[in-house]
């Protein structure tokens, strides 16, 4: 067997420049799938990190009937008894209450209509980035306290209705008895999230304010949870569900709030396929037709090799090492560039603020951090090497088939 | 062990039509022969010695190694015939050229699954016995043609095979390096009985052999042996009788 490996290997090297392009062809191939797939990762990672972080969390609760229509009208008490369960739940990192009303804003300029947040400003910080994403430059800061009656407005609404900080804007909610209620309140600072839509619609001001003025008293329309591992969101949310007991009460995943993410991600896994299939594609006709050519090249010694009494099963699998060899190298090359150009990619990011406004559509931010999982390397190894040998299989019966004499006498 | 033809035939396809290169041969070689079989171009010296070896099947007739009946092996089988008990040498030497000389030496002891030690030291005395102890490492392109041809021979002799079948072994090599090699394989015939049987253009060749079959048109037309210096002429009829030397 040794010897085998050496025939072929050494065979492989007799047209260095031939073997080189093959290799280095299956090389690229595998180096362009791995970082295409792991900027698809990471674009996709993104997208569904940067809504959980913004404007759902991993796991939701709610009055049923909020997820749907957005109603004030579906609120409910976060009796202790709830806080106690979530806090006691060993998976769950932080949680936070939030009060979701549908508004309008005007200012001098113009007017819009908003979803306002009404967040308990500690808390928050704990379960999403909008602290992070406030702009403190210009005299802008997050909110302090969840009575004042302060509104955080993203950068591009500023923009549209023309407010500078420390300017007033009046909110105008129905509130609990279906009255329209108008109150000023002073802006106090910017954020700017990668997701356009969301900068397009939030709004963010302190929970009890919102509370006063809805007269909701100490209800709220949901709580926010953050999981240690995102992993574990259908097990949390079947736990929850079963302990909490309460029929009236929805309690979603991420996935259920934006299922279109989630199809996102398996159109990706569609992707996957298509990106395997063209590698395919490659290391079968470029292997195939290296061998081919090869073994006419070696007719007459294949001829002398069976004619000194090598079997025709050895001859195959020197042709089938042969492929191996040159799946092997273009392989380890290909993997070996890509996963390293990922790795570096993962930690500077690949800056596609070119396209920034159509990035910031999709919500994955401009900058873009591949992420290649060890899965989808594995899987392109199986995939290469299970082809080549495939891609071998012909050339490899032919070259074993080769009658001795006939090839004796070519020349 | 002896190789006997008996009644051998042989046609090839040629645009359809029926081309006879053999009509007719019957001819028994004994253990430790050293012969030659001369003839014109097309006279079917090569076709003879590839049905010998097993790399063609005669279309009628018998052929026997030893005991076996080669109509009657498949081709596996005859890979195993062709790697114990025959070795080759051709007009072209024909070494695997990404293998050292030495390495193709062993790799027939390989295929006959010999274990490494032994194959290395086997491969290194046949060699150091061609006289190419030197030069073990280097590869079939950095030899010249007779030195590769050695080469041939040593991997030809080192199973220890039956008989040894050398297609032109001289042709292209000039006379001085025919001569070495034709010596060398004189002494091997003499010293370890190892049987030789050559197709030959070559007047050298034939001189030196101690047996000569001329073949025309496929049939054997005279059976000469030697004793010492000279041909005993020994014509035959064709096909008129069961030769026994």
């Amino acid at each position: 067997m040794k010897t085998l490996i050496l025939i072929s290997w050494r065979n492989l090297w007799r047209q260095k420049r031939r073997s080189l392009i093959v290799i280095l062809s299956v090389g690229l191939g595998i180096f362009a799938m791995i970082l295409s797939i792991g900027l698809l990762n990471g674009m996709i990672n993104q997208a569904v990190e940067n809504t959980i972080s913004t404007s759902i969390g991993h796991i939701a609760i709610h009055q049923k009937g909020f997820q749907d229509t957005m109603k004030l009208e579906y609120n409910f008490l976060p009796a202790r008894g709830i806080e106690k369960i979530i806090m006691e739940e060993n998976y769950v990192s932080s949680y936070a209450p939030r009060l979701k009303v549908q508004a309008m804003v005007r200012s001098a300029e113009a007017s819009r209509g908003v979803l306002v947040y009404g967040i308990d400003p500690e808390k928050e910080k704990t379960i999403s980035k909008i602290s992070d994403y406030t702009i403190k430059e210009d005299g802008g800061a997050f909110l302090d306290s969840p009575s004042e009656g302060s509104i955080l407005i993203s950068k591009s609404m500023a923009k549209k209705l023309d407010l500078l900080i420390g300017d007033k804007l009046v909110l105008m909610i129905q509130d609990k008895n279906n009255e329209i209620v108008g109150i000023g309140m002073t802006v106090k600072g910017f954020f700017q999230t990668p997701v356009d839509s969301f900068d397009k619609f939030v709004v963010f001001a302190g929970m009890r304010k919102m509370q006063e003025i809805t007269g909701l008293d100490k209800n709220i329309t949901e709580i926010n949870i953050l999981l240690k591992d995102k992993k574990d969101v259908d097990a949390v949310k079947k736990l929850l569900i079963s302990k909490i007991g309460n029929p009236d009460l929805e309690i979603l995943t991420w996935k259920d709030m934006v299922p279109n993410l989630v199809s996102a991600v398996k159109f990706m896994d569609a992707m996957m396929y298509i990106f395997f299939s063209i590698i395919f594609i490659t290391v079968i006709f470029s292997i195939a037709n290296t061998l081919v050519m090869a073994i006419m090249e070696r007719f007459h010694e294949i001829g002398v090799m069976k004619s000194i009494g090598t079997r025709p099963s050895w001859i195959f699998f020197i042709v089938i090492f042969e492929a191996v060899n040159l799946g092997l190298i273009g392989l380890a090359a290909g993997v070996s560039m890509g996963t390293i150009c990922t790795m570096v990619l993962s930690n500077v990011g690949l800056d596609f603020s070119f396209f920034i406004e159509s990035m910031r559509m999709w919500g994955t931010g401009s900058i873009i951090y591949p992420s290649i999982k060890t899965m989808d390397i594995v899987m392109a190894t199986v995939i290469v090497m299970s082809t080549t040998i495939v891609a071998a299989l012909y050339p490899a019966v032919k070259a074993a088939r080769i009658k001795p004499l006939e090839a004796l006498n070519y020349v | 062990m002896q190789i006997s033809i008996k009644n051998l035939y042989k046609n090839y396809q040629l645009n359809g039509l029926e081309v006879p290169a053999i009509r007719g041969i019957d001819l028994t070689i004994k253990k430790g022969e050293f012969s030659a079989i001369a003839g014109p171009s097309g006279s079917g010296k090569t076709t003879l010695l590839n049905i010998i070896g097993g790399l063609d099947r005669p279309t009628a007739g018998e052929i026997r190694v030893g005991n076996d009946d080669l109509n009657k092996l498949n081709q596996k089988e005859l890979s195993d015939l062709r790697l114990h008990r025959i070795g080759f040498i051709f007009q072209a030497y024909n070494l695997i050229p990404v293998l050292t000389a030495l390495e193709n030496v062993e790799y027939v002891l390989l295929l006959q699954g010999v274990l490494k030690e032994e194959r290395t030291t086997r491969s290194t005395r046949i060699l150091e016995e061609v006289g190419l102890g030197e030069y073990i490492n280097r590869f079939p392109k950095e030899l010249s043609g007779g030195q590769q041809q050695r080469v041939a021979v040593a991997r030809a002799i080192v199973s220890e095979p039956e008989i040894i079948l050398a297609d032109e072994p001289t042709a292209n090599l000039d006379q001085k390096t025919g001569a070495l090699l034709l010596d060398l394989m004189h002494d091997l015939n003499h010293k370890k009985n190892i049987t030789f049987l050559f197709s030959t253009h070559d007047q050298m060749v034939m001189e030196k052999a101690r047996r000569l079959v001329y073949l025309t048109d496929g049939t054997s037309n005279s059976d000469t042996f030697r004793g010492h210096g000279h041909f005993k002429d020994n014509k035959i009829k064709k096909k008129s009788k069961k030769k026994s030397n």
